[in-house]
């Protein structure tokens, strides 16, 4: 007997982790459980990137979903109004057009999943540190730039709305 | 039938194994907690000329001893408005990455939990993981002081993030590595990376002190403005929990970084012959630079919250980046040698050691200038 049916339950518990998460997050109405529950599906997600043998991206998929974004949502969401009462669920008046939407959507990716993926799963065995590292900085230089220059120009953009020409603030700012 | 270590079958071995680095990385933290609880009172007590504890046990040793037992067993405390789940998921959202960042700390040759080869990289996403936790307290306490904690605990922290991992960045360039295991093994000798990385371990440095919310950067709970910020309606172990266990397991953690990137981790006098004596070493340089912190706890005051962000964002990062520039140009124009890196470092160190009275004498003579600009003018006629 060896450790063999370790991988497969792990497996189990993070997809599991993955779909309650998510199904969780859409369908609670208290918003900061939703962020904490989507921190939790990002996590599980990374579970699945370790037993791909993808270190490095679940590392990063836990600094940049659990620790800055789900962290900014949740700041986002202390700043804006909460009412102590429950509300009623957005997305309700759309939920026999969302179920079928989601199964047209679903039912072809099982089967396509089911059928064309026979062979056995890529065995990277940990260290896809130089690989990553190497077609990020090779092969996909140009659109990694892209990406980031797309990111810049958005942080500009959100610099520029945020501003604001208010005398008072500008009085205070300049008193310090 | 194989054998595993110590003759153990490995079908126990392998379960075994990882409930005793559980429980040893519970057992130091637990202890570490403790002690640095008694150094910190110490320290501040002969800075500050007054004597600290010493009443319980030998020069007050026993103290934090009598103080853990009284946390364990104080009542439950919860306040009716807290927001039930979230109030008791938060004090295990801090300690839990902290623990799990104990699992690749190189303590000595052969005892290290494990050899990741994306060590750092893992230490610092276990760093991230404490805000989620803290930023939770905070709104889960329900209570105006701990909500500000906890929103400036959010910005602090992922700002003094980015600093911290540019300067792990120009470490993991010149050495070339991320594991923990190689970064040791590339200091050989006396030729510690200090000597060539001194700029980002000063940026490493004022980044962890802020990251692990440690004075002069404790403004998510500082006592003057916000009670006890996003502690203030935690009591009894989850008090303790949080701020003793986490705090203090975060400062050995980032200690510990400092000592493997920086100083050459286990590596000492008489480490070849006698390989457990990597750990005395080890521990020693870590408790050198927990030491250096509370020194700074005693001696600097606090910051104001736009001042710590403006420093974070005006005067770190760029300094951060300027560092990285210079390592991995020279690093690419001098692939063999190491000296011109240290040349620039060292430099960069010089620039801004002697840059700081400077600013500081533009600063003061802008303020002095707004002063007089808005004096009365029989203020201005008297002076």
């Amino acid at each position: 007997m060896t450790f063999d049916f370790v991988e497969p339950v792990v497996f189990a518990v993070l997809s599991i982790g993955v779909i309650a998460g998510g199904v969780a997050v859409v369908m609670l109405n208290r918003i900061t459980a939703a962020a904490l529950l989507m921190a939790f599906t990002f996590l599980s997600m990374a579970g699945m990137f370790v037993l791909l043998g993808a270190e490095t991206i679940a590392a990063f998929q836990v600094l940049i979903y659990v620790g800055a974004i789900t962290v900014l949502i949740l700041y986002g969401v202390m700043f804006t109004k909460f009412s102590t009462s429950p509300r009623a669920l957005f997305f309700q008046k759309q939920t026999p057009l969302a179920a079928v939407f989601v199964a047209a959507v679903a039912v072809p990716i099982v089967i396509v999943a089911t059928l064309s993926f026979t062979g056995a799963p890529p065995r990277p065995g940990g260290g896809d540190l130089p690989a990553l590292a190497t077609s990020v900085f090779t092969d996909f230089a140009f659109p990694f730039e892209i990406a980031s220059v797309l990111l810049l120009a958005a942080m500009v953009g959100a610099i520029v709305l945020t501003k604001r020409d208010d005398q008072e603030e500008a009085a205070a700012r300049r008193r310090r | 039938m194989p054998v595993g270590p110590f003759g153990i079958d490995p079908l126990i071995w392998a379960p075994l194994r990882l409930v005793i680095a559980v429980g040893l990385a519970l057992f130091l933290v637990l202890n570490g907690a403790l002690l640095q609880i008694y150094l910190e009172r110490k320290i501040q007590a002969i800075i500050q000329d007054r004597l600290g504890p010493y009443h319980v046990g030998p020069f007050g040793l026993l103290q934090t001893f009598a103080d853990a037992l009284k946390l364990i067993s104080k009542e439950d405390v919860r306040a009716a408005a807290t927001d039930g789940w979230f109030f008791v998921a938060a004090p295990a959202l801090v300690f839990c990455p902290m623990l799990a960042s104990w699992a690749v700390l190189p303590f000595a040759k052969d005892i290290v939990g494990t050899n990741l080869n994306i060590g750092l990289l893992y230490l610092t996403t276990l760093g991230s993981m404490t805000v989620l936790g803290i930023v939770i307290a905070g709104w889960a306490s329900n209570n105006k002081y701990a909500l500000v904690g906890g929103l400036r605990s959010a910005g602090q922290l992922i700002s003094y993030e980015i600093p911290q991992i540019l300067a792990l960045v120009s470490v993991a360039l010149v050495v070339g590595s991320l594991s923990m295991i190689d970064i040791t093994r590339s200091q050989t000798g006396p030729f510690v990376n200090v000597l060539i990385l001194p700029f980002s371990f000063l940026i490493y440095f004022i980044a962890a002190l802020a990251e692990t919310n440690r004075t002069p950067f404790d403004l998510p709970e500082a006592e003057s403005e916000l009670v006890a910020g996003w502690l203030t309606e935690y009591s009894g172990m989850r008090w303790g929990t949080m701020l003793a266990l986490s705090e203090y397991g975060n400062v050995t953690v980032v200690c510990a970084i400092v000592t493997t990137l920086w100083f050459g981790g286990w590596q000492g006098p008489g480490v070849d012959a006698i390989p457990l004596l990597g750990v005395l070493w080890f521990t020693l340089k870590v408790y050198a630079f927990i030491v250096v912190m509370m020194w700074i706890r005693a001696t600097l005051p606090r910051l104001r919250i736009d001042q710590l962000m403006s420093f974070c964002w005006k005067g770190l990062i760029p300094m951060a980046l300027v560092n990285i520039v210079a390592v991995a140009t020279l690093a690419l124009a001098f692939p063999n040698t190491l000296v011109p890196i240290a040349i620039a470092n060292w430099l960069l160190v010089v620039v801004f050691v002697a840059g700081i009275p400077f600013f500081q004498r533009r600063r003061l003579a802008t303020l002095r200038a707004r002063a007089r600009a808005s004096a009365t003018p029989a203020v201005r006629a008297a002076s």
